[in-house]
């Protein structure tokens, strides 16, 4: 791959408890999945909040993933229960206003689960790269007088 | 319509002079065509200046959170939903408010008839039982209601009010038969990159007013997103990228609160129709939930709640 | 002073030979409101209209506008340093500005150009402004710009009166830029008709202004008292703080000055800021002199109608363009107040 290609920015916001230990889990295995994910640690899928998801779009994320642990398997119970349903309504509407699908992905992968991790971030990754850099809501300096 | 203003007069005096409620909302006639002003009374004698016709689109609902004294206040259908979803936000209690109901056949839009007018001047706008007269110097109008009502309340299948402690009069038959989805699938049918463009014509003359904002009775946060500054999720100016940012990120904030009352659309001062981005999120809510804002006392709103089986088809 | 008659057919040849040397920004139909826009060669500017929507005043001061900008990329020239946006500043022609918005223009010059301080950007793009107004055949009912110190044929501020006579429009220059855009463009003299016409139609014009304010007392009633009356609470309470009256005025002119950054490069603007906004007079120590509602609205009208008055001896910070009553959201009414505050008299009785 050479320096000038282009290369997929995707945010990855990760539950601390499940994903983010799927995660660690699947890098201890060498399990080899593309390299374009940042990782950012949260303490549970229920946290999310819709402005960190379109504040990664606006700094250019080109592709957004949110992980957390099965419904049912909460280390806080039930926030995933809740963020489901947020990110229901979010996925809609931001791909109503023009956002690709393929852009914004979510999934339940348990801190055992290595090999979905791996699978999913390369599907991810695909999914993004196959879209082309993000153009929309990328927030640049002021486009004003 | 008019016909309630009498009735509205009457149980405010009641209320404020049996010292019922300490104050009430409601009210009084604008000083322009088709508009009217809220006021705030504490004398009973205040309340032969309370005012009722169809130019009452302002949510007063927007007026009673954060005061702690025992209010009444006027409501119709979508204003008196938005009471119940403050009072199941715990906003305000249920014993602080006292509801005049009004059952509603909808309000006038004032720009639809400025249009209708051909945008002359407008001297004065009369109801009649079959719809408006509009008069100038040196032209009269007749149009139907069904013609010239918000866009909301053409669509609007609660009209009678959900919550009441007086009703002002009888039922009025609900619409049946509504679409009230049929422009957001307009939307949904188009490509991403249409509905792109369709959304920033849409906010393109935005002057970030926040007067949407202000009139919402929903918005209510002591600190709105908009004003945090550590971290800044939304710049100040007029980038297109911020503004297209406040509305989503606002709408998404009504979701599943909204009682599409058109408050919003209402106190836009350059017109734009924001309820394009809560009625997506209604819709949804909807069909995924199936919860209609505003209905219930007893029942948490859907993100206050779930259940084991929510969709979650497009979760890997 | 310079005077000529073009029919109405031949304006927009008028305008292409204007935007040779200048940007024209002339009203045009936005879907349901009119707007001052560049006009480009295309499209039909409207005369009609009562007033547009947003006041030209955002060519003076855009609504959000680069002032400084910055680079720490080590690479580039000025590394490190916080300097002025390279801008041009274009000469700019306004067509069709009415009379109360040009006053609130000269109103605004009390604020960008002070005896102690000169908003640069300000002036330079006043001063590359040539102002064409549009006399008012037809004012609204919400205009009352007699009241205040204007009028629908008032000249302050213009370097060009348009008269609307018809089929035709009479231009008579003001100033010396007047004269010197006027002696380019094509046009004919006028007869005396034509100035016979003039006349009438600015009688009638002003005539046709029904709405009175009456602000005659308010200067010589006591500010303290004023400041204390018992209205605002009630004048305030239907407000919903939002920036709708002071962003559509023509006389505001508040900012607030924030920076912006991305990576190693970042600017400094400014945005148009409302009193109305409860953050306004939010203090770094978090405090708040005007947290309450009422507070800020009586800020407002108090600004404009006394403080103003008091300060300069100059008329009320307001041309009577009558925006704000037709756009509030809630109908509060700067005609009512200023009545209001005019026959104030502090109840002496002992209750």
């Amino acid at each position: 791959m050479s320096e000038n290609e282009w290369q997929p920015k995707i945010v990855a916001f990760l539950c601390n408890w499940c994903s983010y230990g799927g995660a660690d889990l699947a890098g201890i295995g060498r399990l080899q999945y593309p390299p374009y994910i940042r990782v950012i640690r949260v303490p549970c899928s229920g946290r999310m909040s819709p402005k960190f998801i379109l504040g990664a779009f606006r700094r250019g994320a080109d592709g957004v993933w949110v992980s957390g642990c099965h419904p049912g398997d909460c280390h806080y119970i039930e926030g995933n229960f809740y963020a489901r349903r947020k990110f229901a309504l979010l996925k809609n509407l931001l791909e109503h206003m023009g956002i690709e699908p393929g852009r914004l992905h979510f999934s339940w992968i348990s801190s055992a689960e290595s090999t979905k991790f791996a699978r999913v971030a390369t599907e991810v990754c695909e999914a993004v790269r196959a879209l082309g850099p993000a153009k929309k809501f990328i927030k640049d300096l002021p486009e004003v007088a | 319509m008019l016909k309630y203003a009498d009735k509205i007069r009457q149980e405010a005096r009641d209320l404020l002079q049996s010292g019922e409620v300490d104050v009430f909302v409601g009210f009084r006639k604008g000083t322009i065509p088709m508009m009217n002003e809220p006021i705030l009374i504490r004398d009973a004698r205040d309340a032969e200046k309370l005012h009722w016709d169809s130019n009452c689109g302002i949510n007063l609902a927007n007026y009673l959170t954060k005061r702690k004294e025992r209010m009444g206040v006027v409501a119709v259908g979508c204003h008196s939903r938005n009471i119940v979803t403050h009072i199941v936000e715990n906003q305000i209690s249920r014993d602080q408010v006292v509801v005049v109901g009004v059952p509603c056949e909808g309000m006038l839009d004032r720009r639809r008839i400025h249009e209708l007018a051909g945008r002359r001047e407008i001297l004065e706008v009369l109801e009649e039982e079959s719809g408006i007269v509009i008069r100038s110097h040196d032209f009269e109008q007749r149009h139907n209601k069904q013609d010239v009502l918000q866009e909301n309340c053409a669509i609007c299948i609660h009209r009678n009010p959900v919550i009441w402690d007086r009703l002002v009069g009888e039922a009025v038959k609900e619409q049946d038969g509504i679409d009230r989805y049929e422009d957001i699938r307009a939307v949904e049918a188009m490509a991403p990159d249409a509905r792109w463009s369709f959304f920033q014509q849409l906010i393109e003359p935005c002057i970030r007013c926040y007067a949407c904002r202000n009139a919402c009775p929903l918005c209510y946060c002591p600190t709105c997103f908009v004003d945090e500054s550590r971290p800044q999720w939304v710049g100040k100016s007029i980038d297109p990228v911020d503004t297209l940012t406040f509305h989503f990120l606002r709408a998404y904030h009504c979701a599943g609160r909204c009682t599409d009352c058109g408050a919003c659309e209402r106190a836009c001062p350059v017109g734009i129709k924001v309820r394009r981005f809560t009625k997506k999120l209604e819709k949804d809510i909807l069909e995924l939930y199936g919860w209609e804002a505003g209905l219930s006392l007893d029942e948490r709103p859907p993100l206050d709640r779930y259940r084991p089986d929510d969709p979650e088809e497009f979760i890997k | 002073m310079a005077a000529k008659v073009v029919s109405k057919d031949r304006l927009n040849s008028v305008l292409s030979h204007w935007r040779k040397n200048y940007r024209v920004y002339a009203p045009v139909q936005k879907d349901r409101f009119v707007q001052f826009e560049e006009w480009e060669d295309r499209g039909e500017p409207v005369w009609e209209f009562q007033n547009s929507r947003l006041s030209p005043k955002f060519l003076m001061e855009p609504q959000s506008e680069i002032l400084l900008e910055f680079s720490l990329d080590p690479r580039t020239e000025d590394s490190g340093i916080l300097k002025e946006r390279e801008r041009v500043y274009p000469l700019q022609i306004v067509v069709g500005i009415r009379p109360c918005d040009a006053k609130a223009v000269e109103l605004s010059k009390r604020n960008f150009v002070s005896q102690e301080y000169t908003d640069s950007y300000w002036v330079r793009r006043y001063e590359t402004t040539v102002f064409v107004g549009l006399g008012c055949n037809r004012p609204c009912p919400t205009c009352f710009c007699t009241s205040v110190g204007c009028g629908p044929f008032h000249e302050e501020g213009l370097d060009v009166l348009m008269i609307d006579l018809g089929d035709r429009f009479l231009f008579r220059s003001l100033t010396g830029k007047g004269r010197d855009i006027l002696a380019e463009m094509d046009g004919e003299t006028p007869s005396a008709d034509d100035e016979k016409l003039a006349l009438q139609i600015r009688e009638e014009g002003e005539r046709h202004i029904v709405s009175r304010v009456s602000w005659d007392r308010i200067p010589s009633q006591d500010l303290m008292t004023l400041f204390d009356a018992g209205f605002w609470e009630d004048v305030a309470f239907s407000c919903i703080n939002c920036g709708t009256c002071t962003f559509l005025c023509p006389t505001c002119w508040c900012f607030d000055i924030q920076d912006e950054s991305k990576g190693v490069r970042g600017i400094r603007m400014r945005n148009w800021d409302s009193c109305m906004f409860p953050l306004f007079t939010l203090h770094g120590s978090g405090h708040n002199p005007r947290a309450e509602k009422f507070q800020r609205v009586r800020q407002r009208f108090m600004h404009k109608l006394k403080y103003y008055v008091d300060k300069y001896g100059d008329g009320v910070a307001c041309v009577g363009c009558g925006r704000c009553v037709q756009f509030c959201p809630v109908n509060i009414d700067i005609r009512e107040v200023a009545e209001k505050m005019n026959n104030y008299v502090r109840c002496e009785c002992k209750v």
